[in-house]
């Protein structure tokens, strides 16, 4: 069921391409505004890659997941995929998927734009660490986009929701992509050790968290 | 007693219980041989993040009995919960800040430790929780939703908490419940537990006060719907 309701939206998509056109034209831009805001050089251009990487990809999310419910909104047809027998936690569960490849396809517009732009070196570590990310920020951040949706103010709730919630995410994943991009092994990092199998950890705990409390956000 | 009647005689204790605290803390407890007369800080700011901490317990516990048994009544609790938590919570950050000025001197390595993280976070959540009550449709739906917020925004906070811990940390350890006892003079920790016992009772008052003025608001507007629905089936009206 959750496959059918993210085969839909990925369908839909494609055929229309709406967001991803808009989605990779923002984060070039978004780059380009952070090389000259941060005025970046050989030296300051690898030390900040990492910062500019997870603030661009905290906002594509946002704007990527805060669409996968407003299009539903907007032409009335939450209320009718509700009807069917999907049920509430497999429609949230395909929107969260079907938004999480949109963010990883974000993401192969971006990591490559830094190697480019900003000479950010792009490994193994830096992309699984991007992607087990994306994952949990796509199950949290479309729970709060079905939950703001719902309001009157649904752009300016979902960030003031999400972000708040995806810190662990910044705070875990900001540090091993810091680590991956000095060139340093991920196991070196203290304790943590493995962020990647902490950010696995959160991917699940949220998965089910939000799974949960899918049932309330939807049913009306 | 009238109901108001209660809340006064509430309020004068708790009023009283903090005239209590404050002699605990200038004139009982002993000055710090390192930290000097900003430690004194430590005990209403310890004890308003404790307050904090209880009163988004409430909001969760009210959220979850909402969304189980969906009675108006755990709701008002939630919200009235929520709001006193939000003033407890910048309570204890402007507390914190001033004792950190002159013993942390704004090192931003340091402000950004575990504990201040988690409670900003904490901070930003409620606040969204009562933004969502804003713009939701009022009745059900924003109950339902709050409700949601509160849970998945609190069970956030801890593992906030930890990601950074195991970052970089900073922040005085365990004090109170150090393993191996308590590492406060007995005076210190009397003044702490008397200072803890009235902000509790404050912040149950105010939770108190809170939950009246929202039930008196539900009240009128029920009496609102009521009158409109009469005024309709009223005759001669159309």
């Amino acid at each position: 069921m959750a496959l059918a309701v993210a085969r839909k939206d990925l369908r839909g998509e494609l055929r229309g391409r709406e967001l991803l056109p808009a989605l990779a034209q923002f984060v070039v831009l978004a780059l380009i505004i952070a090389n000259f805001a941060f005025d970046l050089d050989l030296v300051s251009g690898p030390r900040l890659s990492p910062g500019i990487l997870w603030l661009v990809l905290v906002f594509a999310g946002l704007v990527a997941f805060g669409r996968a419910f407003a299009t539903e909104k907007e032409s009335g047809s939450l209320e009718a995929m509700l009807l069917t027998p999907a049920g509430p936690a497999s429609i949230f569960a395909g929107k969260a998927l079907a938004s999480a490849a949109l963010l990883v396809a974000c993401e192969a517009v971006l990591l490559p734009s830094m190697a480019v732009f900003l000479g950010s070196p792009i490994s193994v570590a830096v992309v699984a660490t991007v992607l087990l990310a994306t994952g949990g920020m796509a199950t949290l951040g479309c729970l709060f986009a079905a939950l703001a949706a719902q309001t009157r103010a649904r752009e300016l709730l979902l960030p003031v929701l999400a972000l708040p919630i995806w810190v662990p995410f910044v705070v875990v994943g900001g540090r091993a992509v810091q680590a991956a991009m000095t060139g340093q092994s991920l196991a070196a990092l203290p304790l943590s050790g493995q962020p990647l199998v902490i950010l696995a950890d959160f991917d699940i705990l949220f998965l089910v968290v939000a799974s949960l409390a899918a049932r309330f956000v939807l049913d009306d | 007693m009238t109901e108001n009647r209660r809340l006064y005689v509430l309020t004068a204790v708790a009023l009283g219980g903090m005239l209590v605290a404050a002699g605990m803390i200038f004139l009982y407890a002993p000055q710090d041989a390192l930290q000097g007369p900003v430690q004194r800080i430590f005990y209403l700011h310890v004890s308003s993040a404790i307050a904090a901490y209880a009163c988004f317990a409430l909001v969760v516990a009210g959220g979850v009995a909402y969304l189980w048994k969906g009675s108006l009544r755990s709701d008002r609790l939630a919200r009235a919960a929520a709001a006193v938590g939000l003033v407890f919570t910048t309570n204890a950050f402007v507390m914190g800040m001033i004792w950190a000025k002159p013993i942390w001197n704004w090192d931003p390595s340091k402000t950004w430790d575990a504990r201040v993280t988690s409670t900003a976070v904490l901070w930003v959540v409620y606040a969204g929780y009562l933004l969502v009550r804003r713009f939701a449709t009022p009745g059900r739906q924003a109950m339902r939703l709050a409700a949601v917020v509160g849970i998945v925004g609190f069970a956030d906070v801890p593992i906030v908490h930890f990601s950074v811990q195991w970052w970089r940390t900073l922040h005085p350890g365990r004090v109170i419940d150090a393993p191996g006892g308590p590492a406060l003079p007995p005076e210190m920790l009397l003044a702490f537990m008397v200072t803890m016992l009235a902000v509790l009772l404050l912040a149950g008052t105010l939770v108190a006060v809170r939950y009246r003025i929202e039930a008196r608001r539900d009240a009128l507007e029920e009496r609102a719907v009521a009158a409109q629905l009469k005024l309709a089936a009223s005759p001669g009206s159309r």
